[in-house]
């Protein structure tokens, strides 16, 4: 006759077993005596262990109100989807700006970039425009700087002069569609802290369709988002036109997309509010040498390559910007 | 879902609590990490709550138990200060005073293996066995053995501390 084990009577007491094992081991017990006797025994022996652990309870416990318990989690659930909110929309934007700009730089291979293309002069570049003034500009050893030193205001020379240099030392060469990948460039910007945001100058607000035609369709945006507000100012004798798109995300937030000459929009940057009177930015390289990207503070992401700058206002994790940017060049790639 | 995580919190609150408090063996720690365990179901919402609840429990007196093991070696690297020492007091005030027999029953749980251990006090928590199995990786069948060690081990355990008392209890 086979006697139960002593853990399936372990599960009988702690109703871990299903019905028809219950009945085949009660039917069991019924006739045997020695099973009965171990059937007792676990169970003492499990009461034991219960009176034992019940010795271990806190010494007191006083639940708090469900409803605290509720709004503690409202408010992390809240927390939480504005932060996988803002990271959809950071890559949503960044996915769409990189990309409608590196197509921009592929299809212009042969305009501007071309002068930054392979050099580092567009870090050092980068790091004094937004608070230096055009004039002020120190000459440097680069291939821009020689423009921005004699341009005195005068920009209208700086981009002959910048591609002048530039077929000199790289030359010849077509820009390919998708650059291998650069060392990590390092670079800070000094944003400061005042100002809302302000439009000085000759500014037109425009209908989407009017600075449609009149930039080219050249208007830096986001797919899918409605526009609030388009300026542009034109750009002086030939001077690329500076542009500025705002427009609504689904959270009420308006961030504007900025396209123009790097100075004009870096000067811009600067006039921004900025939370931190003391800003600093990282700035990296992308996949594409002569790309400095920068952070402000308050989440605006620009990047520059060559005496272009685009930027994006609206907390936008930079590594969500750099990310994209090198998925997108490594499609480009691909093709 | 929120109304069934309501009664979950109810009903099983306390026990979540005395879980907790059998591994971090703080009242005060145990109930705060009770709520974010509740915070979190109402943030998740679990399929499986009740299981949900303890699997999270238990993850969170094994963060604590680290932390305070991080917190332990602090105060020694402080203690072997000769400069530091004198600034360290005991913190008479935190100290738990446990009666005899309930540290004779903590001494006698800390004895099982970290896996019967566990078991046990989910078991003694209400979890049945096949949301013990979910949560240690265990085949349902090997709960039952494993809870029938464990129960002894702790008996034998605490009766060899206790020699008197044991001989009765055990045979009872």
């Amino acid at each position: 006759m086979r006697h139960i084990p002593e853990d399936e009577l372990h599960a009988y007491l702690d109703q871990g077993l299903s019905r028809s094992q219950c009945v085949e081991i009660e039917s069991h017990l019924a006739g045997c005596a020695s099973c009965q006797g171990m059937r007792d025994n676990i169970a003492a022996l499990r009461d034991r262990t219960t009176a034992l652990l019940a010795r271990l309870a806190p010494p007191r416990s006083f639940p708090t109100p469900f409803d605290t318990i509720r709004r503690r989690a409202a408010i992390e659930v809240s927390a939480r989807r504005r932060r996988v909110h803002r990271a959809a929309w950071a890559a949503s934007v960044v996915a769409a700006v990189a990309f409608g700009w590196t197509a921009s730089q592929i299809a212009d291979s042969s305009g501007a970039f071309r002068t930054a293309t392979g050099s580092p002069a567009a870090a050092p570049l980068a790091a004094s425009l937004p608070v230096t003034p055009v004039a002020a500009v120190s000459p440097a050893p680069t291939l821009a700087r020689p423009a921005r030193g004699e341009s005195n205001g005068r920009r209208t020379t700086r981009r002959p002069l910048v591609r002048k240099v530039a077929a000199a030392e790289a030359p010849r060469v077509s820009v390919p569609p998708v650059i291998a990948p650069a060392e990590l460039e390092l670079s800070t910007i000094d944003i400061p802290a005042a100002g809302d945001f302000e439009l000085d100058g000759m500014w037109r607000t425009m209908s989407w369709v009017g600075a449609q035609a009149e930039t080219g369709n050249q208007l830096p945006h986001i797919d899918g988002l409605p526009v609030v507000q388009v300026q542009v100012q034109a750009g002086k004798q030939g001077k690329q036109p500076l542009m500025v798109v705002a427009q609504q995300l689904v959270s009420g937030e308006v961030i504007r997309t900025i396209e123009g000459p790097a100075s004009d929009v870096s000067h811009l940057l600067a006039r921004r509010t900025m939370s931190d009177p003391d800003p600093k930015v990282s700035s990296t390289d992308s996949t594409r040498p002569g790309t400095v990207v920068y952070q402000g503070v308050d989440g605006s992401m620009a990047m520059q390559r060559g005496d272009r700058m685009i930027a994006i206002t609206g907390a936008l994790p930079p590594d969500s910007l750099l990310a994209m940017i090198r998925r997108l060049n490594a499609a480009l790639r691909s093709k | 879902m929120t109304d069934d995580l309501e009664q979950l919190y109810q009903s099983t609150y306390t026990a979540v609590v005395r879980f907790l408090y059998r591994k971090v063996w703080d009242a005060e720690r145990a109930e705060d990490l009770a709520q974010e365990v509740f915070v979190r179901a109402l943030a998740h919402r679990p399929e499986k709550p009740r299981a949900w609840v303890f699997a999270v429990a238990a993850n969170l007196a094994r963060d604590e138990a680290r932390a305070a093991v991080r917190r332990k070696r602090h105060l020694t690297l402080l203690k072997a200060d000769p400069v530091a020492q004198p600034t360290i007091e005991p913190a008479a005030d935190t100290l738990v005073e446990h009666d005899e027999r309930v540290a004779s029953v903590q001494e006698a749980l800390n004895t099982l293996t970290p896996r019967d251990r566990e078991i046990l006090l989910l078991w003694d928590a209400g979890l049945s066995y096949p949301e013990i199995a979910s949560q240690t990786g265990l085949a349902v069948g090997a709960v039952g053995t494993t809870l029938a060690r464990a129960r002894r081990r702790l008996v034998e355990a605490h009766d060899r501390q206790n020699p008197n008392k044991g001989t009765h209890a055990a045979h009872s």
